[in-house]
């Protein structure tokens, strides 16, 4: 039997404004098993990217109950939700997100610093060359984000969330700024993790990409339109 | 020109409807600038009135005062003042000024007047009214038939004192006045426009003018070469011919030759001076009256600079605001077309509006520091009458407003990437084409916190030295106690002491007083020279003379010996009481009691020593008893009771007719005074502090929230990835750290300079206790200033990422 790394139960989210109730999700549930490729897509505005914040806990869901490997992180303080994120969950936002001032090293080897084992500078150092070599790029080790181009630094992004060793990549929209040469160069390095043994769970608009997942769930208006079809890895 | 003139106009316009959409804006920078650069307005004005702007007299570069100094066989000066024939010697031989001056300022009650007012009398010779160009509303000024020894009873009468007290009436000229037993008539009225300078000291006006010979100095005195009189002064007007050519160390050469030549030989026979000398310096008329004004001038430049400089930081805050608001609108204006002097203009439009309302309104508050100055330090700061908005502070207005729309327009300017501008449009808004740099940012993070860290230590150091003077305990009792001082120039000399005995008889019987005591307020003293007759080593002191009752009345303890008895004074005993300082000074390990100086004055007691308010020094003093025809008296009342200047009148007419009241105010008023001085300071520093840290505090958050919010997506990104509140706090603080220390070092390096360029100055501040002063002010300066750090944080780490992240794709 698949081990279930998350697990989302009736998961709704509201937004509220004065005048204004919008319920981005509504009684959304479903598993991501542990080696699954999930992709999450529907139109724009359907819920994908809310959806995606609150499995990554950068936001609260306001109602439901959600597990990360069977435990319950529905009602974490901030920083509990901190060094979940740390420990279980990497990202990889559309629009990158590195930080200019950093150099390639110092990026990836950032969730390390925040990490509750601190660990050595060793440790960090052989960490992130791994990392870094996964993604073919470790020859760029001490350029600065934009010395590089928009492929490269996405595969630098690909490269911090591997770097704590997650349980899950949760991939944002990650060909979303990017031509589609260096598109499909991201998706073929997602692709190979995957095939590794990563376990993610991407949002795309992209069909395509969308179809090289195994497992697929499309949203519409907040709900999910396709029962998810569970594709055994292997 | 046209199209430039008609272009210009237009973005005016455009500017001045901008603004009106931004009421909030435009006022809180008008505000901010108007009050600070009107602070700054106002003391540059009073800088250039008194340090700057020529003295309003003719040939004023060559008005010279002259100090005589009496010079100690230890080389000390020993007194800053002209004995009296010294004074006439210099007068009538000297050949460096085509004209001198001898003036003496004093007081005296105007007994042909009903109300019998107090006025101030000028003892002045005939060339007063020359060298000071005084013009006259009525009659002539002095003449040759006032010149020294003519003894011509005349008088001028000041335009202010002929309103005041003569009501203006038209046939002044030919009347009598009299004061001080004397009568004079009217020769003339000065006009209403003379400007006086306060040669006696800030606030004096002359009253009334009289020839120099009926100064009040003793037919005694005017022969005493080794007494010096504080009232005596000379000013004189340099030769044209030796203006250009003699320095001012030829000049004190000259004129000490002069005097110390026949003093020594009026002097020669008298063993007390053997070894002492005359010194003559000589000063601009104009320094001299500046004198210690200057430094307060500059300590005010420096609060008003400093609170400009923090306004302008926290303004900056609001034009980079501002101008990232502005963004689209810029965005739009470059797709267009404009070009990026173009833009630079339309933003220095807007600017230039902004800036020249707040010197408008500084104006106004100019005016009202003006008003606020005169009222409050007219007696402190000399020539603070003269200040009105002139041709200086209409151009340092211009200036002003020139180096300040020049300046934010700049700094604006800077802000604006043109290329990355013209894609602003293209890219949905989201592009960066207006952004402060992190250098720039550091800096005013660092300007901010080097000009607050300057400013709140000055104010500090300054609020401790005034609290100390305020606080300081005086020794003495002043509540309750009247000082009286008399005028006895109309009664015989033989009967003064009889109609003083009675006089006071009478005031014991008011149910209201408690007490008389014939002496002088505790605070003054004179200066004088004894000899201790077992050594005769020669020691400087304060003396006064005081009857029986004076010590238990003020409450000032004695320590050892006696107290004077009622016979001592009755007598005229040569008995004194001397202070610790002084004790201690004659005898370091011993009794002072039975001591005797000059020919057997005898010590009988110790006092414990007073502190005359607003004063730390403590001088040697000494106390003698007074002659029962002393015209000066301390008044003690019961609690809450009262006694009016009317009532006191009454009885000493019942006493005698011929008594007059030359002063009347209570010990109590008289000390806050005297420390009215160093309570404004104390006052002024505590706002000041205050107001700076307040300013500085919302620049350093406006700052620190600018640069938060420019670092928005990658807070998000970091606790994204795992980061805690803390760890963003942490960062947050270390990043800003660089430019703290960089701040608090220039703060010191300020510090350092001023202390350099100042050391005269500012050596009596210095000590060890600043250190920790200094410390105390560094803590809370970063305490405000990780205050300000936290403060914009908290929207990030308070909530979930996403409200970071929101927006970063």
């Amino acid at each position: 039997m698949s081990q279930a790394i998350l697990e989302m139960k009736n998961i709704s989210k509201v937004f509220e404004t004065e005048e204004l109730e919008t319920h981005a999700l509504k009684g959304i549930s479903f598993s991501v098993n542990k080696g699954d490729y999930v992709s999450i897509s529907g139109p724009s505005g359907c819920g994908k990217s809310t959806l995606l914040s609150i499995m990554g806990l950068l936001d609260v869901s306001t109602g439901g109950e959600y597990l990360i490997e069977g435990i319950n992180v529905t009602d974490l303080t901030l920083d509990q939700a901190a060094e979940v994120r740390n420990a279980k969950i990497g990202f990889i936002f559309q629009s990158f997100n590195l930080i200019d001032e950093l150099s390639v090293f110092d990026n990836v080897a950032l969730p390390l610093r925040y990490h509750s084992d601190k660990p050595s500078n060793q440790v960090i150092k052989e960490r992130v060359t791994a990392c870094l070599e996964k993604v073919a790029l470790s020859h760029r080790i001490s350029h600065k984000p934009n010395q590089l181009s928009g492929g490269q630094q996405q595969r630098v992004a690909i490269a911090r969330a591997l770097v704590a060793e997650p349980a899950v990549l949760l991939v944002d929209e990650p060909t979303g700024n990017l031509d589609s040469k260096s598109g499909d160069l991201v998706m073929e390095v997602l692709e190979k993790l995957n095939e590794s043994g990563t376990t993610i769970c991407m949002v795309t608009h992209d069909p395509r990409y969308a179809d090289m997942a195994k497992t697929k769930i499309q949203l519409l208006d907040g709900t999910i339109l396709q029962a998810p079809k569970a594709k055994l890895a292997g | 020109m046209n199209s430039f003139f008609y272009q210009t106009l237009y973005q005016v316009k455009q500017a001045y409807l901008s603004l009106q959409q931004k009421p909030g804006f435009v006022f809180s920078v008008v505000t901010t600038l108007g009050i600070t650069l009107g602070a700054l307005l106002c003391v540059l004005t009073l800088a250039y009135v008194m340090l700057i702007k020529p003295l309003p007299y003719p040939d004023q570069d060559r008005l010279y005062r002259v100090e005589h100094q009496l010079i100690s066989n230890e080389n000390k000066v020993d007194g800053r003042a002209f004995t009296y024939p010294n004074l006439m010697h210099l007068y009538k031989n000297q050949t460096t000024f085509s004209e001198s001056v001898l003036s003496y300022f004093d007081a005296a009650v105007l007994t042909s007047s009903t109300d019998e007012p107090m006025v101030t009398i000028s003892f002045v010779t005939p060339q007063w009214f020359d060298i000071f160009a005084t013009k006259m509303a009525l009659g002539r000024p002095f003449e040759s038939s006032e010149q020294v020894n003519t003894y011509n009873p005349v008088a001028i009468l000041s335009y202010q004192t002929w309103q005041a007290e003569f009501a203006g009436k038209d046939n002044i000229l030919d009347e009598k006045i009299k004061f001080s037993g004397k009568s004079y008539r009217v020769i003339g009225v000065t006009a209403q426009q003379n400007i006086e300078l306060p040669l006696a000291g800030p606030g004096y006006k002359t009253q009334i003018y009289v020839p120099w010979d009926f100064n009040p100095t003793s037919d005694k005195q005017r022969l005493a070469w080794g007494n010096d009189y504080s009232g005596l002064s000379f000013i004189g007007k340099i030769k044209p011919e030796l203006a250009a050519t003699f320095s001012a160390t030829q000049m004190n050469q000259t004129l000490t030759n002069l005097v110390n030549d026949n003093w020594q030989n009026q002097v020669a026979s008298e063993e007390f001076f053997k070894g002492w000398g005359i010194r003559l310096e000589v000063s601009t008329l104009k320094s001299f009256i500046v004198a210690d004004g200057e430094k307060s001038v500059y300590l005010l430049i420096l609060g008003a600079l400093g609170l400009v400089l923090i306004a302008c930081t926290n303004i900056a805050n609001l034009f980079v605001s501002r101008t990232a608001e502005r963004q689209q609108q810029l965005a739009i204006r470059a797709a267009v077309g404009a070009s990026k002097a173009q833009l630079f203009r339309t933003i220095m439009a807007e600017i230039g509006i902004i800036m020249l309302l707040s010197i408008v309104v500084a104006q106004i508050f100019t005016f009202i520091g003006f008003s606020i100055l005169t009222y409050y330090l007219g007696d402190f700061l000399p020539r603070i009458d003269e200040l009105n908005l002139n041709s200086f502070s209409v151009i340092a207005s211009i200036g002003l407003l020139v180096l300040l729309t020049f300046f934010f327009s700049h700094l604006c300017r800077k802000m604006i990437n043109y290329r990355s501008l013209n894609s602003t449009l293209q890219s949905s808004g989201k592009g960066s084409g207006i952004q402060v740099s992190k250098k720039v940012r550091n800096i005013l993070i660092s300007s901010q916190i080097a000009i607050a860290t300057s400013l709140v230590f000055i104010n500090i150091v300054l609020y401790k030295d005034a609290n100390a003077l305020v606080e300081q305990p005086l020794g003495y009792e002043t509540e309750n106690i009247m000082a009286v001082v008399l005028s006895l120039a109309n009664i015989e000399r033989d009967s003064r002491a009889q109609k003083l005995t009675e006089l006071k008889l009478k005031l014991n019987n008011v149910p209201k007083i408690i007490d008389v005591s014939q002496g002088m307020r505790p605070s003054i003293f004179s200066t004088t020279a004894l000899t201790d007759d077992a050594t005769t080593k020669r020691y400087t002191a304060s003396g006064k003379d005081v009857d029986e009752r004076y010590f238990e009345m003020i409450n000032q303890v004695i320590i050892e010996g006696d107290n004077f008895s009622a016979a001592d004074i009755k007598d005229d005993n040569r008995v004194a009481i001397i202070n610790d300082v002084f004790a201690q000074l004659v005898s370091p390990n011993g009794s002072a009691i039975g001591m005797k100086f000059n020919n057997g004055l005898r010590v009988i007691g110790v006092v414990k020593s007073i502190h005359i308010p607003g004063r730390e020094y403590v001088a040697a003093r000494f106390y003698m008893p007074a002659s029962l025809a002393r015209n000066m008296l301390l008044i003690k009342l019961k609690p809450g009771q009262e006694l009016s200047r009317t009532e006191l009148i009454t009885s000493l007419k019942e006493v005698s007719p011929s008594l007059s009241l030359f002063s009347f105010s209570s010990l109590t008023d008289y000390k806050n005074e005297r420390l009215f001085a160093p309570m404004t300071t104390a006052i002024t520093t505590v706002v000041l502090a205050i107001l700076t840290l307040f300013l500085s505090g919302l620049g350093l958050y406006g700052i620190l929230s600018y640069s938060s919010q420019m670092r928005r997506f990658e807070i998000g990104t970091r606790l994204a990835i795992g980061a805690k509140g803390k760890d963003i706090v942490t960062l947050v603080f270390r990043d800003n750290s660089g430019a703290m220390v960089s701040g608090i070092i220039i703060s010191l390096l300020v510090l350092l300079g001023l202390y350099l360029g100042f050391r005269d100055s500012l050596i009596e501040y210095v000590s060890i206790e600043l250190i920790p002063l200094y410390m105390m002010t560094l803590a809370l300066i970063t305490l405000i200033s990780l205050f300000a750090c936290y403060m914009p944080l908290r929207q990030y780490i308070n909530k979930p990422a996403i409200h970071s992240l929101r927006g970063s794709d």
